[in-house]
């Protein structure tokens, strides 16, 4: 499990946070464009507006015109006529064309500059030509546009905070909505891609959801699971047969090899031989075993109703190891935390852990070496520890220790490879996690946290 | 003294039927509850060495049915199943010992001389072997009276040795009887050497140890 988790980037993020992220960038993008584009947009309408007003007065004077005639409005020698709003806004001008290429066919509207009575004001313009008593005159109705560019950062800005108002409510409503969305989704992660000790703790409760595609992940991931779990079963069923059946053949074999070397007419060299078979067979026997022990832990064959006191217990391992550790002169250090009670446990299994561990620190010892041994209470949680400081192993090592018929080590050669991972299999089954630090020449530690809180 | 062997395996009831007799038991077979229950109920045994894997019942309830009708002979457990609770179940119905299989033949016989000697007190709980006094019950050694002290460990070996006197003991023998539950990575560590030496540098401080013999390449016989 712990190599899963490493393949997992540390810099990578949430498919919430990344919804949000994306939908912020693209929101913006839209509102920066349409920041763009707004005084193009205002612009047009407002000149619409404008235009359509002005070709109204055009039509309204010249109505006036037809009507009333032109004399009354031209007054002045030159037959022309000017008249302003107070604020110079507005005004409407008619002149008699003398050149007749002044003349302009239909309307024309555009944006002047004109100096109007000393001021330099611009308007937009309409201007048309028309014929009155063979006459032709110029019409120009003229309006104020300074408001415009007032009138477009005004919407600019309002439009600007609006905008944003709207982005940060659809960013918020986004990140809501995609939280609902993915909710099945993450309960997925969480409850199938859990890390579990054996595919037997998978779970498989159907995680219910609208989402189509969530429910078709679940249930692919369910039968995934389903299936991984009838594998690693029938292996389990398949080891925990084998050696079972392995063991009567062994039985047989090994009973009539005692019989053998009792009997009187044995010849030496046959008697060494046979007890060299004698050898050969309980190595057979032994990993065997050890892979029914290891098979009936992970089946849950073994009970855990004892209640036992951790650094007693470690006494009586030392005490067992005492003929070994005196042969290596080895220094025993026991720092013991006396309360170290663990409740719901299998003591047979603990004392075969430990006597692993510690024979394991006295077979990779230098003589008049020295092992460490501590049991401390922290935060109600027992921690045990056992430090030598024998010939140690490489890093690169540590994390094939546990794994089975692995030999790392040249000098345990003889051995078969099951020692540790039996310790694996039954600090699993407690519940305890066990830190290996090593550095080669300079010693071990083995560190036995019990997560089990219930001491007492 | 008699002895039931109730095992369907008949390669395995064969070599415990060899051993045994050479060892001066009676030895009876059966190779199904049906008949072991016929034999029990007939004959008086001293020991009734129980299989629980029978074709026909589970050898617990044999175990039980015997006890019930008040069969006094010693019952050893034998099972492949090797599990604890086989263990507890087989004590608590009155199994009087449980072996797991594989065992070892010598193993057997010295469990029985265990239950001999508690059930039937025997004369004395000490056992001699030259200038030596070994007492079982307080797993003491004693030369002429002056304690020799040595290790756990030791005192097994010398009392197993002294168990099988004039028989051979080969190192797995004496490895599996000193570790027997433990299941170790190092089948063929040199412990055992390593023991007898330190056994021997005790006891040769207090008197004659000719008596312990090594058998080149194979073992160790205590010869009296």
């Amino acid at each position: 499990m712990d190599k899963i988790k490493n393949v997992i980037k540390s810099g990578s993020q949430t498919l919430q946070v990344k919804f949000a992220i994306y939908n912020a960038i693209s929101k913006s993008f839209i509102i920066l464009a349409f920041m763009a584009l707004l005084p193009l947009i205002i612009e047009k309408i407002v000149y619409d507006h404008i235009d359509k007003r002005l070709q109204a007065r055009s039509e309204k004077v010249l109505k006036i015109i037809h009507k009333g005639g032109i004399d009354d409005i031209v007054l002045e020698q030159d037959c022309s006529f000017e008249s302003y709003s107070i604020l110079k806004e507005e005004f409407v001008a008619i002149y008699p064309i003398t050149n007749l290429s002044d003349t302009i066919n239909g309307i024309s509207i555009a944006n002047e500059s004109r100096n109007i009575e000393g001021e330099q004001l611009v308007h937009r313009i309409l201007t048309l030509s028309f014929i009155y008593d063979n006459q032709n005159y110029k019409l120009e109705i003229g309006e104020g546009i300074s408001s415009i560019d007032q009138l477009k950062s005004t919407i600019k800005k309002f439009s600007l905070w609006m905008m944003l108002g709207v982005i940060l409510i659809s960013i918020f409503l986004d990140f809501a909505f995609v939280r609902i969305l993915l909710q099945p989704f993450n309960k997925i992660i969480n409850t199938k891609l859990k890390p579990v000790p054996a595919p037997i703790n998978f779970d498989f409760t159907p995680i219910p959801s609208t989402t189509h595609e969530f429910n078709q992940l679940d249930n692919r991931i369910n039968e995934m699971m389903h299936k991984l779990q009838d594998t690693f079963q029938l292996e389990k069923e398949f080891i925990s047969n084998v050696s079972h059946e392995l063991q009567t053949p062994i039985s047989i074999l090994q009973n009539r090899l005692e019989n053998i070397i009792v009997s009187e007419n044995v010849s030496d060299e046959i008697l060494i031989r046979l007890s060299e078979s004698q050898k050969t067979l309980s190595r057979m026997s032994r990993i065997i075993k050890a892979l029914l022990l290891i098979s009936k832990i992970e089946n849950d064959q073994y009970l855990k109703t004892d209640q036992v006191n951790i650094s007693e217990l470690l006494d009586e391992v030392i005490d067992e190891l005492e003929d070994r550790i005196a042969h290596k002169n080895i220094h025993i250090v026991k720092r013991f935390y006396q309360e170290a009670v663990i409740t719901d446990c299998n003591k047979a299994l603990l004392h075969n852990m430990f006597f692993n561990i510690i024979n394991n620190a006295i077979k990779y010892n230098n003589h008049e070496g020295e092992i460490i041994v501590t049991t401390r209470n922290i935060n109600n949680q027992l921690i045990v520890e056992i430090e030598d400081n024998g010939i140690g192993m490489e890093q690169g090592q540590i994390p094939y220790i546990f794994d089975r018929f692995k030999r790392l080590n040249k000098s345990t050669a003889e051995g078969f490879g099951l020692g540790l991972p039996i310790v694996k299999t039954i600090a699993g089954f407690h519940k305890i996690s066990i830190d290996v630090t090593s550095q080669p020449d300079k010693g071990t530690c083995f560190k036995c946290t019990f997560e089990n809180k219930e001491t007492i | 003294m008699n002895v039931l062997i109730v095992e369907d395996e008949k390669s395995i009831s064969h070599e415990m039927e060899i051993y045994l007799t050479r060892q001066n038991f009676n030895c009876d077979v059966a190779f199904n509850g049906k008949s072991a229950s016929d034999k029990i109920n007939a004959t008086n045994y001293d020991f009734i060495l129980l299989d629980l894997g029978l074709p026909d019942m589970d050898g617990l309830d044999l175990l039980k049915e015997s006890k019930k009708n008040g069969i006094e002979g010693a019952f050893i457990v034998l099972t492949a199943r090797g599990e604890v609770e086989d263990k507890i179940a087989g004590l608590d119905l009155g199994a009087d010992d449980y072996i797991a299989k594989p065992f070892s033949l010598a193993e057997l016989h010295s469990r029985m001389q265990a239950i001999l000697r508690r059930k039937h007190g025997l004369k004395s709980n000490t056992m001699s072997i030259g200038d030596f006094e070994i007492d079982i019950q307080n797993r003491t050694v004693h030369c002429n009276g002056e304690l020799v002290n040595i290790t756990k460990k030791e005192f097994d070996l010398l009392h197993y040795l002294g168990l099988h006197k004039n028989r051979v003991l080969t190192r797995i023998q004496l490895t599996e009887h000193i570790w027997g539950d433990v299941l170790e990575d190092d089948y063929e560590s040199n412990y055992i050497d390593v023991h007898v030496k330190n056994l021997r540098k005790k006891l040769v401080a207090h008197g004659n140890i000719d008596w312990l013999e090594t058998v080149r390449g194979v073992g160790y016989r205590v010869n009296i």
